[in-house]
């Protein structure tokens, strides 16, 4: 193992480190995903709000533009390939006078320079039809069809998942702290170990400029940590509105949003607020106060009352305002993905594909396999218990008793989804790595009644006692010993 | 599977009505409970101190008193089974281990699907997600069916009854709980609950207070409590920080009826409950609400009470309905 030399190794299993192992483990190389925290998507890609933009936003002639339009177009058959919940929803983004129609206006321009299809001005009219909660002083809408939602941390699993069913290895808890160029390969640190391969690609998303310091390389520009605060409301508003709704964009971002997630709930949120630490994901209550206000200029009788969580997300926001994804000015294998700040979600297939073509510029040699697996499994793709037909149901409870057990109540989980979850290619040992994959945990109660089970489940499975389970990093455990 | 009556849940509410559907004419061969849990009782079955009922009996005497009469009566129950959904035509899918996926057609349904907790989504803390804050029921759990402590430095936040019966129990359990926290300055329960739960164990009771932040990257350490004002507000000068290694929340419960909202039964947005009749017929004709799913009630007397209604009303209605010719003719 010591003496292995990947092909390539990637630091940093957020979306687009998932999705450059999820292409390259198409062709015959060796792959290494390193990440620092215990689980795939452990940094922003856990926490956004998850909209696959149609393209609008980003200047005519960026990278960011040209990425987003073609990665938008390509979630979708990922999404289908991987069963990834994903759906076409549509966005408007509403205006309220001449002023806001004058942007919205500009939007549009921008948005067909971009090669966004569909894009449309609506009226007052048919902006309430689609949308009957919205503002009825809303008089406008820029409405584009393209637009949609996913999942984002399932995304990344799928993706991942999907490169380990194929080969390659992953590394968690592996902080890259050192990198030596020795002769024609890299050795990659974490603490005493290390792993060495031939091309490297930084992906490691708020710390990408600190990956970069380790091999003596200042990018070009800052990033600067923007928190974005969000809230969730319950399954039983999921009528509140059936496309994303923004308003008018400001200086300081796209804006708020309004939207449905794919799982059926509202997400409502983000502001943008710079904060001193790049790991600061915690909420405000002045935070959601000002989301608050926002969600309910947009759409006055949204339910705030039935709120289940919240959370935040932190951007990494370039001072340059474009992604930036090049060779290192010092080793051409080294290749650089940072200042990945929204849409990089809705581009990460798109950045991927680029890196690839970055990686071959440098010599990789891409070499198509026969023996590729197309889902995440070679059994296939994991579909959980409440996403299955009648028929389907009949079968994995035939196949696995376990089937028949409902973990969690609100979300209809079964102990066949949790043990599948445990099981999988890229195993989930902690509570929430098993609530992300299976959503056990993440309903209304929010793990009041199952999180006790699913520890228990955990325990059994992996021989270790409820005690060692943790929630989700190495020191945070669930219990405190032994009662009296 | 045919069945004329079928209860879903097994807690008080549920096993009254079977009793008293039965008493009230129901044939014991016709009534089906379906219960998910491996026991009958319900919430009863976490419940194991006293409180419950009449003679103050503990909630597991009380689940035990009640299943042996669905017992002796020769009710029938499956254990272990739960109702994925059912339909206006009232038919019913469940699954089990032991017999997998099956239909169960019936004439009558009665909903006694108990509450779930509250997520803490709607006390809006600020700061990290750590470990070390769970709700009351899953404290409960730990502690009472696992035999784990949750803490060692606890504070609660809320004043259920779950809530003191936790202050309780982790203070007998070798844990210590710092305080006891409510945003209302009244409370809801009795004063002699407060007095046998904290002020025996000595457990200061701050009422007006709100914890605004949690500390600690893996697991709590610490939390900021502040102290608001008549109108609600929160009085900055009074924020302070309390080192603990959990927190314990009780915000309420909602009542559970995904299963009837799926199938269509209109749910009341204010209480998630059904909205019924007099008779405690719900919007689908011939399925039935009571219990702690038709709305949040003050104890399990009430509850019980809910239960025998609901048992009589049901059996009129299949008295009716087959003098009207039943099913399908
Ligand atoms: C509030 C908010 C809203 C957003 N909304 C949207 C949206 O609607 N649509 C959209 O398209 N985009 C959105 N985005 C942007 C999108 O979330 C990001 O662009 C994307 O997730 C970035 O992915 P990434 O892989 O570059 O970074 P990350 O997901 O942060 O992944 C980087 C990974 O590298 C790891 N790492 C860091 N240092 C090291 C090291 N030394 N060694 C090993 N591993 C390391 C980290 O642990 C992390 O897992 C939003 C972002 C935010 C914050
Ligand atoms: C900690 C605690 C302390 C309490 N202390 C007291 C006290 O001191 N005194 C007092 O009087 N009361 C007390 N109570 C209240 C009392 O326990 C409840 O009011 C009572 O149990 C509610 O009865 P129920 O039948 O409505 O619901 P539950 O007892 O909750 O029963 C509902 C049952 O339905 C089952 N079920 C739900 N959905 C399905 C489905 N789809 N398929 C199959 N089965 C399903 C559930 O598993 C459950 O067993 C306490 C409650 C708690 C939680």
């Amino acid at each position: 193992m010591k003496d292995k030399i990947y092909d390539v190794a990637i630091i940093g299993a957020g979306i687009v480190g998932s999705m450059c192992a999820f292409h390259l483990s198409k062709y015959k190389l060796n792959i290494a995903v390193l990440e620092a925290g215990i689980d795939v998507a452990s940094g922003t890609t856990r926490a956004n709000s998850a909209i696959i933009h149609a393209g609008y936003d980003a200047n005519e002639g960026s990278l960011k533009a040209k990425l987003n339009v073609k990665g938008s177009l390509m979630v979708e058959p990922i999404a289908k390939q991987l069963g990834v919940h994903y759906k076409r929803c549509g966005s408007l983004v509403i205006g309220f006078n001449e002023q806001d129609l004058d942007h919205l206006n500009r939007l549009l321009v921008r948005g067909k320079k971009n090669g966004v299809l569909g894009l449309e001005i609506i009226d007052e009219k048919r902006l309430h039809q689609m949308e009957p909660n919205v503002s009825k002083e809303a008089k406008y809408a820029l409405y584009a069809p393209t637009a949609g939602i996913v999942c984002p941390y399932d995304l990344a699993y799928a993706t991942c998942e999907n490169a380990c069913t194929n080969g390659a290895d992953f590394f968690f808890e592996y902080k890259v702290d050192k990198i030596e160029k020795v002769g024609l390969s890299f050795s990659l640190y974490a603490k005493e170990k290390c792993v060495r391969a031939k091309y490297v690609i930084n992906c490691a998303g708020l710390y990408a400029d600190e990956i970069a310091g380790l091999i003596s390389e200042k990018l070009p520009f800052e990033i600067i940590p923007r928190r974005g605060e969000y809230m969730l409301l319950d399954k039983c508003e999921k009528d509140t509105v059936s496309h994303t709704i923004f308003v008018t964009p400001s200086e300081k971002g796209k804006g708020i949003l309004v939207s449905p997630t794919v799982d059926g709930n509202i997400i409502v949120g983000p502001n943008a607020n710079i904060v001193e630490s790049k790991a600061d994901t915690g909420v405000t209550a002045e935070g959601l106060q000002e989301i608050s206000q926002s969600a309910v200029t947009m759409v006055p009788n949204i339910n705030l009352e039935s709120v289940i969580t919240t959370f935040a997300g932190v951007r990494s926001t370039p001072t340059s305002g474009d992604f930036y994804i090049k060779p290192s000015t010092k080793h051409p294998k080294f290749i650089h993905s940072a200042g990945i700040e929204s849409p990089g979600l809705a581009s990460s297939p798109a950045i991927a594909l680029y890196i690839l073509k970055l990686l071959e510029k440098a010599g990789l040699k891409l070499k198509e396999r026969s023996d590729y697996i197309t889902t995440r499994t070679k059994n296939g793709n994991c579909k959980l218990f409440c996403d299955m037909t009648e028929e389907e149901r009949k079968r994995a409870i035939e196949k696995n008793p376990a089937n028949a057990k409902i973990v969690c109540r609100c979300e209809m989980v079964t102990e066949g989804d949790i043990i599948n979850a445990i099981h999988r290619p890229i195993s989930a040992h902690t509570v929430d790595m098993v609530k992300r994959r299976t959503r056990a945990g993440m309903g209304r109660c929010q793990g009041g009644y199952c999180r006790a089970r699913v520890a228990e489940i955990i325990a059994r499975e992996l021989n270790i006692s409820v005690d060692e389970v943790k929630k989700f990093s190495s020191n945070s455990h669930i219990l405190c010993g032994r009662t009296k | 599977m045919d069945k004329k009556l079928v209860i879903i849940g097994s807690g008080p509410a549920g096993m009254v009505c079977a009793i008293n559907a039965l008493k009230s004419g129901v044939a014991k061969e016709d009534i089906l409970i379906i219960e998910r849990e491996e026991e009958l009782g319900g919430t009863l079955n976490l419940c194991i101190h006293t409180g419950f009922g009449k003679g103050n009996r503990t909630g597991t005497e009380l689940a035990t008193d009640l299943a042996n009469q669905i017992k002796n009566y020769g009710i029938e129950y499956l254990v272990g089974t739960t109702v994925i959904s059912f339909n206006k035509d009232k038919e019913i899918t469940i699954v089990s281990p032991d017999i997998g996926y099956e239909k169960v057609k019936a004439e009558a349904i009665v909903l006694a699907t108990g509450c779930r907790e509250r997520s803490r989504g709607g006390l809006s803390i600020g700061g990290t997600r750590p470990s070390g804050v769970i709700s009351a029921g899953t404290a409960q759990r730990f502690i009472n069916i696992e035999g784990y402590l949750p803490g060692k430095k606890t504070i609660i936040v809320g004043t259920t009854n779950l809530a003191l019966v936790i202050a309780r129990r982790l203070s007998l359990e070798g844990g210590k709980v710092l305080c006891v926290c409510d945003a209302r300055s009244k409370l809801q329960v009795d004063k002699k609950e407060i007095e046998e739960c904290l002020e025996f164990f000595n457990i200061p009771l701050k009422l007006r207070t709100v914890v605004t932040k949690l500390f600690g990257k893996e697991r709590l350490e610490a939390v900021e409590l502040a102290d608001l004002d008549k109108q609600g507000k929160i009085i900055r000068s009074t924020k302070r920080i309390l080192k603990c290694d959990s927190l314990v929340y009780s915000c309420g419960f909602i009542p559970e009826n995904e299963i009837a909202s799926l199938a269509g039964v209109e749910i009341r947005k204010a209480t998630h409950g059904p909205v019924v009749s007099k008779k405690l017929e719900t919007s689908i004709e011939g399925v039935f609400s009571c219990g702690n799913s038709r709305f949040i009630h003050k104890d399990v007397i009430s509850v019980m009470t809910d239960g025998k209604r609901v048992g009589k009303s049901v059996a009129e209605y299949l008295k009716k309905h087959k003098s009207q010719g039943g099913d399908g003719e």
